[in-house]
């Protein structure tokens, strides 16, 4: 019997996700949070869970050693992974913005300074439109760069939206919406086939 | 502060011992199997005019070449493919020799930047064949049976798989939209992606809502013969309609040859080269997380350099195969040479010492030489 090994991505997506998975009877959540262990299997012994960080689910699908992951549309296009992406899952629902404590952020003309913990979206996206940016790279509490005057506005994920309201911060544009997806590495697509098919409709049906 | 000399760049690495032997058995089984089919070894420049690649491969693939300039001031690039470079012989050197024209390389090849994260190498050897001057179902099977006998050779027989496609399918699927090349190229990384969520999305706002469920199911279309019939129910063109047609007379030729357990087709393989004209297809074997191999048609690749003929090849990868039969630690038929005991040959007269260790040699031993005892 081929064994799958599935990445998911600790914090946000988490919760949503056993649960999901317990609903089909793939995986009993409770153990998987109540132990600290990082890789659970099924009873039947057809799927392996690994919990990694979010941005790491594309490294270890990419490389081949999880099969498949399941991961936000945001940290995909972030990372700009080559995998496949068979289904949204239609949870974790959240969007990419560009937030700030003003309506017209920056003084008009000149660089817009912007904080994120997406470069590479937040320089694509200025980019598209030719607005010269200076992108600044955080690892978190990305809202308090206007705050302070670090930047003049951030690229974030915002689920609510009251960590922005909270630091008096307003959406100014959505860049893209994002949930969870199943990803899949690209040679197990095809050699294991049968079983990411199997997985794919389990997780479709839901 | 200056960078230290043992540092060696990103993507480039040293080979030695057992891995350098089975690299160099790897090369030489798949050689041999080139040469048994009457393919005849050619080796290209290293380095060449940057354009031949660009018209070769596209500037987006081209682009990713290591590039410099010439004393004239002509831009110059490391080989990132081999095929460029043979399609360009085959259309002047070899413009008066009879057809099919058939030619096999085993090279390194250079890349800027790899390919996705896992493919990090920038020098990565490239060992392929290419069929020129035939456009056919039996042309196509050659290189297939070709391809399938090196991975047996390689004793990886059991665990393969090859994918199928020809790239008409989606040109004709996208040509009936009405797709600019931008639209076109989105289009395909979804397709390629298996993105179906992100397709329908993006197909709602210029396509009819059937158009859009036909091409939302091509991103799961895989599988045998039955595939070919799924397709043809959501579509309908006639360019597209000849692509299956093509791919129906060649998964004939395979199932005849009872080889079908081998081979999927796989519609939503969309390949990333520009120059492929019809067939393309992508070798995955058990445990390497990428492909190890890919290769395709390219009708209208030859005619950039003078003269339009069909011509189809593929390539492994070398690194990819290598990796993955050490991880394995596998006999099979092909091992790194084992290492032979080599004998200590020693004097205290520097003549007597050659003398025994030449005369060795000529015995075929394995000699080596020990100058503990010669004079400093």
């Amino acid at each position: 019997m081929t064994q799958l090994t599935i990445a998911i991505a600790k914090g946000r997506l988490q919760k949503e996700l056993l649960e999901l998975l317990a609903n089909v009877g793939l995986c009993d959540p409770r153990e998987a949070l109540s132990s600290r262990r990082l890789a659970i299997e099924d009873e039947s012994g057809c799927f392996r869970f690994i919990f990694v960080k979010p941005m790491d689910v594309p490294v270890y699908v990419e490389h081949g050693i999880a099969d498949c992951g399941v991961v936000g549309r945001d940290v995909l296009l972030e990372s700009g992974a080559d995998l496949l992406q068979p289904l949204a899952l239609g949870i974790g629902r959240c969007r990419i913005v560009v937030a700030a404590l003003v309506e017209m952020p920056g003084n008009g003309h000149g660089m817009l300074r912007v904080a994120t913990k997406y470069p590479h979206i937040a320089a694509r996206h200025f980019g598209a439109r030719g607005q010269p940016v200076e992108v600044i790279e955080l690892s978190g509490s990305v809202e308090l760069a206007p705050v302070l005057g670090l930047a003049d506005c951030i690229v974030d994920l915002v689920e609510t939206g009251r960590t922005l309201r909270d630091n008096g911060l307003r959406i100014i544009e959505v860049i893209a919406e994002s949930t969870g997806r199943l990803v899949v590495n690209r040679a197990s697509y095809q050699l294991k086939a049968k079983a990411v098919e199997t997985l794919t409709a389990v997780l479709d049906a839901k | 502060m200056t960078e230290p000399l043992s540092k060696i760049p990103s993507g480039l690495r040293y080979y030695w011992g057992q891995e350098a032997s089975l690299r160099r058995a790897i090369e030489e089984a798949a050689m041999s199997v080139f040469d048994g089919w009457s393919y005849e070894e050619i080796t290209t420049p290293t380095i060449d005019y940057y354009s031949l690649f660009e018209r070769g491969m596209g500037a987006a693939e081209a682009e990713r070449a290591f590039r410099f300039t010439d004393a004239d001031g002509r831009l110059l690039a490391m080989r990132p493919d081999v095929t460029s470079g043979i399609a360009r012989a085959a259309a002047t050197l070899f413009a008066k020799r009879n057809r099919p024209l058939r030619l096999c390389y085993a090279a390194p090849v250079f890349r800027l930047k790899g390919l996705s994260h896992a493919e990090w190498r920038r020098e990565s050897a490239q060992i392929g064949c290419e069929l020129v001057g035939q456009n056919s179902p039996a042309a196509d099977m050659e290189v297939l049976a070709i391809a399938t006998e090196a991975l047996g050779r390689l004793s990886l027989d059991r665990d393969y798989v090859i994918t199928l496609n020809d790239v008409e399918v989606f040109n004709g699927v996208a040509e009936s939209l009405g797709f600019d090349s931008d639209s076109r190229d989105q289009l395909r990384q979804l397709v390629d992606g298996r993105n179906s969520a992100d397709l329908e999305q993006f197909l709602t706002s210029c396509a009819s809502r059937e158009e859009c469920r036909a091409f939302s199911q091509l991103v799961r279309l895989s599988g045998k013969h039955e595939t070919l019939d799924q397709a043809r129910r959501v579509i309908t063109n006639a360019r597209s309609r000849a692509a299956l047609d093509r791919l129906e007379s060649l998964w004939e030729i395979i199932e005849s040859l009872d080889v079908s357990d081998r081979f999927e087709i796989d519609l939503a393989d969309v390949s990333r080269l520009d120059y492929y004209t019809g067939l393309t297809f992508k070798i995955y074997v058990e445990g390497a997380g990428a492909g190890v191999g890919s290769g395709g048609r390219y009708d209208n690749l030859i005619a950039n350099f003078g003269k339009a003929e069909p011509a189809v090849g593929f390539m492994l990868d070398l690194d990819a195969l290598a990796g993955l039969l050490l991880s394995r630690n596998e006999g099979g038929t092909v091992t790194a040479q084992p290492e032979r005991q080599a004998h200590n040959v020693m004097d205290n007269d520097e003549i007597a010492l050659f003398r025994e260790a030449i005369e060795r040699r000529t015995q075929g031993e394995r000699v080596a030489i020990n100058f503990s005892q010669v004079m400093p």
